[in-house]
C-alpha cells in the first residue's frame, strides 16, 4: 500500500510545521496570556529573509547562512515587537483584547513592510537538502525528511531548555505565578520579551522550512496560523505536550481527509472535528482550567 | 421622548443633519462614495460592539456575519431573482442564522477560546463558499449583482446618489435599534453578565441564552449592511472574510471607543477618510494605519470619542448663559 504510507508520511510532514507553530503561538500564550496574530506573518518574514540572505537573487550566502540568520533576525524583531506591541498594553483590563488588534496591527504593519521592501512577486527557496529520498517505500523529498527530523528535534531542544536552564525555568515560574515571580526578584519584563523572541524564532524557523515546499508571499502562513490555531484549541492551550500531538494527530488527520474527502472539505472537517472537542472538553484534549 | 438639543442629542441631530444635506453641497460621487463606504463600516463596527464592547463576547467571525449577508443577498438577487429591496432584508436573516450557528460551540467556552472559535468559524464560511464555486464564484467573487430599483429609477444613476440615503437610512434604523437595545432589560443584563458574571446569573440571568441573543442581536443588522454592499458594489467579494476587513472594523471600533454606540461610527469615518487620503503612499499607508492604531490605543484608551465629547461640552461652555 503505497497510498497509504505517501498519506501517512504528508501527514507527519504537516503535523511537524504544525507542531513548530502551535508550540510557538502556546508559549506566548502561557507565558504572556495574549495571543499573537503576528505569528503568521513572522513566518513569512523568516522566509523572505533567508531568502535575501541565502538564494543567488539575493545575496548567496547559501541556505545555511540564511537559515541561521533568518531565525536570529526574527528573534530580533520578536524581541522588538513585544515591546512596542505587547508591553505597554499588559496591564488593561482587557489585554487579551487589545494583543489580538495591536498584534494584528504589527501583521498588517509586517506584512506590508514586506510588500514594500521585496516586492509581491513570489519567491522560493531552494531546498535546504536538494535530492529524494525512499523512505517507507515511497520517494519523498530529503527537505521534507528534514522538516520530520528538524520539528521534534527543535521541540526537544525546547523543552530541555525550559526544563533545565534557569532563564526556561524562570519563564515557566512567571507562566504559573507571575506575582510569586516578581516577589522572588525576577525580571518578568525581560522573561516576557524572551519568551515572545523564542516564538518568532520558532515562526522564522517554520516559515523558513515551509518556504522551499510553497511559494513565498506575505500570506505564507495566513493558512498554517488557522490551522495552528485549531491545532492549539484542539490540544488545549497551555500544554507544550498535548500541543505537539495534537500537531501530529491534526496533520495525518488532514492529509487521510485531503486523499479520501478532498482539499475542499478539509477544512470544515477539522472545524467540526474541533468543536466536538469542544463541547465536551472546552478547555482542550490536555488544557488546564482557566 | 423629550430631546435634549444642547446635549448629546444635538450632538447627534447636527451629525444627521450634515449627513442629509452633504450630497446637495458637494457634488463629487467620490466623496459620496467614501461616504457610503464609511456608513457601512460604521454599521459593521457599531453592531460588533454592541456584542464585543457591551456584551464582552469576543466575536471575531463578525466580519462573517457580513460575508454570509453579501453572498445570501447577491445569490438570492441574482439566482433566484429576488428583488434587491427584500434579499437586503434576507440577508440579515441569513445572518441571524449564522449567528446561531456559531454560538452553539461558544456558549460554554470563555476568553481566548472564544475568539479563535469564532475566527475559525468565519475562516471556515470562506473555506466553504470558495468550495461551492458554481454557486458563489469562488475566488473570483461573484459579479454583477443587480442593482437597487425603484420603479423605473435605477439607484446606479445620478452617480448613486439613491445609495447614499440608502445607506444613511440603514445607518439611522441601526442606530435606533442599537439605543433601544441597550437601554433595555436585555441589554443591561447583557452589561450586567460582562462585568460580574457570577452574580449576574445568580441573580438569574441565563448566560447561554442572552449569549445567543447578544450575537443575534448584533449579526441582524451586520448582515443587511452586507447586502446592501454587494447590491452597492454589484459584487461579493471572498476578500471579506480576510484579515482586512476584520482589522479595520476591529480598529475602528477600537480607535472609536468602545464605550458607547457612536463611538464606532465615528472611529468607521475617521479611518475611511484617513486611509483615503493617504491613497498615494500605496502599501506604505497601512505602515502608517498599524502604527496610528497602536498610538491611539496607547494614549486615548477611550477612544477618539471622548476627545470629541470633551470638545463639544468645551463648545457648549462658550455659549451665552441665559440669565
Amino acid at each position: 500500500m503505497a497510498t497509504a504510507q505517501s498519506v501517512f508520511l504528508s501527514g507527519i510532514v504537516l503535523g511537524s510545521l504544525y507542531a513548530m507553530m502551535a508550540t510557538g503561538l502556546s508559549l506566548v500564550w502561557t507565558t504572556l496570556g495574549i495571543f499573537n496574530f503576528a505569528h503568521g506573518i513572522f513566518m513569512a518574514v523568516g522566509a523572505l529573509v533567508a531568502w535575501q540572505v541565502g538564494t543567488d537573487l539575493g545575496w548567496g550566502l547559501g541556505p545555511a547562512a540564511g537559515l541561521a540568520i533568518g531565525v536570529a533576525v526574527l528573534v530580533g524583531i520578536g524581541f522588538l515587537s513585544e515591546l512596542v506591541v505587547v508591553r505597554p498594553f499588559l496591564a488593561r483590563r482587557d489585554v487579551v483584547l487589545i494583543a489580538v488588534i495591536t498584534t494584528l496591527s504589527a501583521s498588517i504593519f509586517f506584512e506590508n513592510g514586506t510588500l514594500l521592501i521585496w516586492g509581491a512577486r513570489y519567491k522560493q527557496l531552494e531546498p535546504l537538502i536538494p535530492g529524494k529520498v525512499d523512505l517507507l517505500s515511497t520517494a519523498i523529498s530529503a527537505h521534507e525528511v528534514l522538516i520530520i527530523v528538524i520539528a521534534p528535534l527543535t521541540l526537544v531542544l525546547l523543552w530541555l531548555f525550559l526544563k533545565f536552564t534557569r532563564i526556561g525555568s524562570a519563564i515557566r515560574a512567571v507562566s504559573q505565578n507571575r506575582e510569586s515571580a516578581l516577589l522572588m526578584g525576577m525580571n518578568v519584563s525581560l522573561l516576557y520579551s524572551s519568551a515572545f523572541a523564542l516564538s518568532a524564532g520558532l515562526a522564522g524557523l517554520s516559515g523558513i522550512l515551509l518556504g522551499s515546499v510553497r511559494f513565498i508571499t506575505p500570506s505564507l502562513g495566513a493558512e498554517p496560523l488557522v490551522k495552528a490555531l485549531i491545532v492549539a484549541i484542539f490540544g488545549g492551550l497551555g500544554s507544550l505536550g498535548g500541543t505537539i500531538g495534537a500537531a501530529y494527530v491534526i496533520g495525518l488527520l488532514e492529509a487521510i481527509s485531503v486523499y479520501f474527502i478532498g482539499l475542499y472539505w478539509t477544512p470544515a472537517l477539522l472545524f467540526g472535528v474541533m468543536i466536538l472537542v469542544l463541547l465536551v472538553r472546552p478547555t482542550g484534549l490536555f488544557g488546564r482550567k482557566g | 421622548m423629550r430631546l435634549n438639543l444642547t446635549g448629546p442629542d444635538g450632538a447627534r441631530l447636527l451629525c444627521l443633519a450634515v449627513l442629509v444635506v452633504l450630497p446637495f453641497f458637494v457634488p463629487s460621487a467620490y466623496v459620496r462614495h467614501l461616504i457610503i463606504v464609511a456608513v457601512v463600516y460604521g454599521v459593521v463596527a457599531s453592531n460588533w460592539n454592541f456584542s464585543l464592547g457591551y456584551g464582552g463576547i469576543f466575536n471575531f467571525g463578525h466580519l462573517a456575519f457580513f460575508g454570509l449577508g453579501a453572498y445570501a443577498s447577491a445569490i438570492l438577487a441574482k439566482t433566484v431573482g429576488i428583488t434587491p429591496w427584500v434579499t437586503i432584508v434576507l440577508a440579515g436573516v441569513v445572518a441571524v442564522i449564522a449567528a446561531i450557528i456559531v454560538s452553539v460551540p461558544v456558549l460554554r467556552l470563555k476568553g481566548i477560546y472564544v475568539v479563535l472559535v469564532t475566527f475559525a468559524f468565519s475562516q471556515l464560511c470562506l473555506q466553504l463558499i470558495m468550495s461551492q464555486q458554481g454557486m458563489t464564484g469562488g475566488s473570483q467573487g461573484f459579479p454583477l449583482v443587480p442593482q437597487l430599483k425603484l420603479g423605473d429609477y435605477s439607484f446606479a444613476s445620478d452617480d448613486k446618489f439613491g445609495y447614499y440615503f440608502v445607506a444613511l437610512f440603514l445607518l439611522v434604523i441601526s442606530t435606533l435599534y442599537l439605543e433601544r437595545l441597550v437601554r433595555s432589560n436585555f441589554g443591561i443584563s447583557v452589561v450586567a453578565l460582562r462585568d460580574n458574571e457570577d452574580y449576574a446569573v445568580s441573580r438569574g440571568i441565563s448566560l447561554a441564552r442572552q449569549r445567543l441573543l447578544t450575537l443575534v442581536a448584533s449579526a441582524l443588522f451586520t448582515g443587511m449592511a452586507g447586502g446592501f454592499f454587494s447590491t452597492y458594489t454589484r459584487v461579493a467579494s471572498p476578500e471579506i472574510f480576510g484579515f482586512g476587513p476584520l482589522s479595520l472594523a476591529l480598529s475602528m471600533m477600537l480607535l472609536g471607543g468602545t464605550g458607547s454606540i457612536y463611538g464606532p461610527i465615528v472611529g468607521a469615518f475617521v479611518i475611511t477618510i484617513v486611509s483615503e487620503l493617504m491613497i498615494d503612499l500605496g502599501p506604505a499607508r497601512f505602515l502608517i494605519i498599524a502604527a496610528m492604531i497602536i498610538l491611539v490605543l496607547l494614549f486615548y484608551p477611550g477612544g477618539i470619542i471622548v476627545g470629541l465629547r470633551r470638545a463639544y461640552d468645551e463648545l457648549l461652555k462658550l455659549r451665552p448663559t441665559r440669565a
